[in-house]
């Protein structure tokens, strides 16, 4: 079985249009987002419609949760600055990331043993928490052992790897950034997202037994640059696209 | 958001075929199959390939479990002889048209989907299963012993435990006193959508609705719908008796 995980769209319509069509060729048999529909782009109700009529299961992002609380009066919406993307929101799309859930876990029984994956925008403790390549091993050991985490998914970073750690017992876990659809970090501005295989002989002590593919999709880059350079969003935010920084 | 759970289709495509029409109007946020895709009528390729085209996360159902893996155990407990050699022959029929490719994705389905929400800081956590947490095949009726429920739930860490298998929908609020407040557990039997057995020959599934207020100590605040659906019956029935499977699958359908 092959499923597709994304994060990070960050309300960038053109990025995502591009990466579904990547995705609708590749036919993966289940579809998950990690989070961060919106913020730092100007359209996050088309990204969330386009989510919800294709009744993908996403989490929360952290920047998801800004809508809890916003009040918007007509003057925010004239307001230049990052919260502006916010702003924009419906009411609609409000609600629905509002009870977006905070983590995923799918649980396998393959063969005679459990192997599970655990879907979290940030870290298992936090949805605003870096899990980056270079973490320290046994602070991420930790961290999945709590959760009971086999195969970690996370988001967040903007930058995509896939980092496999070995257990005191001689079992892998693994840790699969997912990067992001729609504001890579990474040097590379395309769009990101992860083919992840299970098959029937997938196991928690042979690290070779899943397999990570990274999607890397080019889309219109200047169209979503320009649109964030005649908005009220921060100039920079266009140059952040152009550069994947 | 809404969530659409539907399950135990048992490869009756007609009836699959209307649960989506049905459910393209109720504006489902997100949607989950509990399993059972296999089984019991003609088309398990042509449910299995619907599912993955839409690409919905389904979990493994018994029935799945034993076609995956080619064996002639369904892990269905049929009571009378003559239930079992019906069930014999339908096991026999699924493995021997369920193709390679579509019987490598029933093998590599997950067991269990957790859903974890944490509104206004409080945990609620939404267990998908497709017979009981602890075995894939454990029936749990509507009649079911509220503290075995109960404790079935509590060892799962399931607020609220969505399930299918025995193909009788319903919903059942479980109130636990922890210390002096009082909060509620719900557990949601999702029904069929091409097996029902209870009397009502139609297709059944589930709209779960979980808003910024839900929560554990209101038990009004989750919505739950038990949804029914008409579809070709008789296309159906009639598919089952122009097939090797016993004729009675086909009369089961057309009674529920």
């Amino acid at each position: 079985m092959r499923i597709a995980f994304f994060s990070d769209v960050h309300a960038n319509f053109p990025a995502f249009e591009a990466m579904l069509r990547d995705m609708d060729q590749q036919q993966p048999d289940a579809v998950y987002c990690l989070g961060d529909l919106v913020g730092y782009h100007i359209w996050p109700n088309e990204v969330i419609a386009e989510i919800r009529k294709r009744k993908i299961a996403s989490i929360a992002g952290n920047h998801d949760l800004k809508v809890i609380g916003l009040n918007t009066n007509p003057g925010d919406l004239q307001q230049p600055g990052k919260k502006y993307a916010y702003h924009i929101i419906k009411e609609m799309a409000r609600d629905y990331l509002k009870t977006l859930p905070a983590y995923m876990k799918l649980e396998y029984q393959l063969n005679n043993d459990v192997l599970k994956l655990y879907l979290a925008h940030g870290s298992p403790r936090r949805v605003d928490e870096y899990v980056l390549i270079d973490t320290d091993q046994q602070y991420v050991l930790d961290m999945m052992n709590e959760a009971g985490a086999d195969i970690l998914f996370v988001g967040h970073s903007h930058k995509p790897y896939h980092r496999v750690l070995q257990t005191a017992e001689g079992n892998y876990k693994h840790v699969i950034n997912t990067g992001s659809v729609g504001k890579p970090k990474d040097g590379d501005a395309r769009a990101c997202y992860v083919l992840f295989t299970i098959n029937e002989n997938s196991l928690a002590h042979d690290a070779n037994s899943i397999h990570v593919e990274f999607r890397r999709i080019e889309y219109d880059i200047e169209k979503a640059a320009k649109a964030l350079e005649e908005s009220l969003l921060p100039i920079e935010l266009a140059d952040g696209l152009r550069y994947a920084r | 958001m809404k969530i659409a759970l539907f399950s135990d289709i048992h490869a009756n495509l007609p009836a699959l075929e209307a649960f989506f029409k049905d459910v393209e109007t109720r504006n489902a946020d997100a949607m989950y199959c509990l399993g059972d895709l296999v089984g019991y009528n003609v088309w398990p390729n042509e449910v299995i390939d619907e599912i993955r085209k839409r690409s919905i996360p389904a979990i493994a159902g018994n029935y799945d479990f034993g076609i995956g893996r080619a064996s002639d155990d369904c892990g269905c407990a049929y009571k009378t002889d003559e239930e079992k050699a019906m069930g014999k022959v339908s096991i026999s029929y699924t493995n021997e048209i369920i193709k390679d490719e579509q019987r490598a994705y029933l093998r590599t389905l997950p067991a269990h989907i957790r859903l974890e929400f944490q509104l206004n800081n409080d945990p609620l956590n939404v267990l998908l299963v497709h017979g009981s947490p602890r075995k894939v095949n454990e029936y749990l009726f509507e009649d079911r012993d509220e503290k075995s429920l109960m404790r079935i739930m509590e060892q799962a860490e399931a607020d609220i435990m969505c399930f299918g298998h025995t193909h009788k929908p319903y919903h059942r609020i479980l109130p636990a006193a922890v210390t002096k407040d009082v909060h509620y557990r719900h557990a949601i039997n999702i029904g069929s959508v091409g097996k029902p057995k209870d009397d009502d020959p139609r297709g059944g599934y589930v709209l779960l609705t979980i808003n910024e207020n839900s929560s554990i100590k209101d038990k009004d605040s989750i919505r739950v719908e038990l949804i029914r659906f008409a579809y070709d019956v008789e296309k159906a029935a009639k598919a089952v008796e122009d097939s090797p499977l016993p004729n009675a699958y086909a009369d089961m359908l057309r009674n529920g």
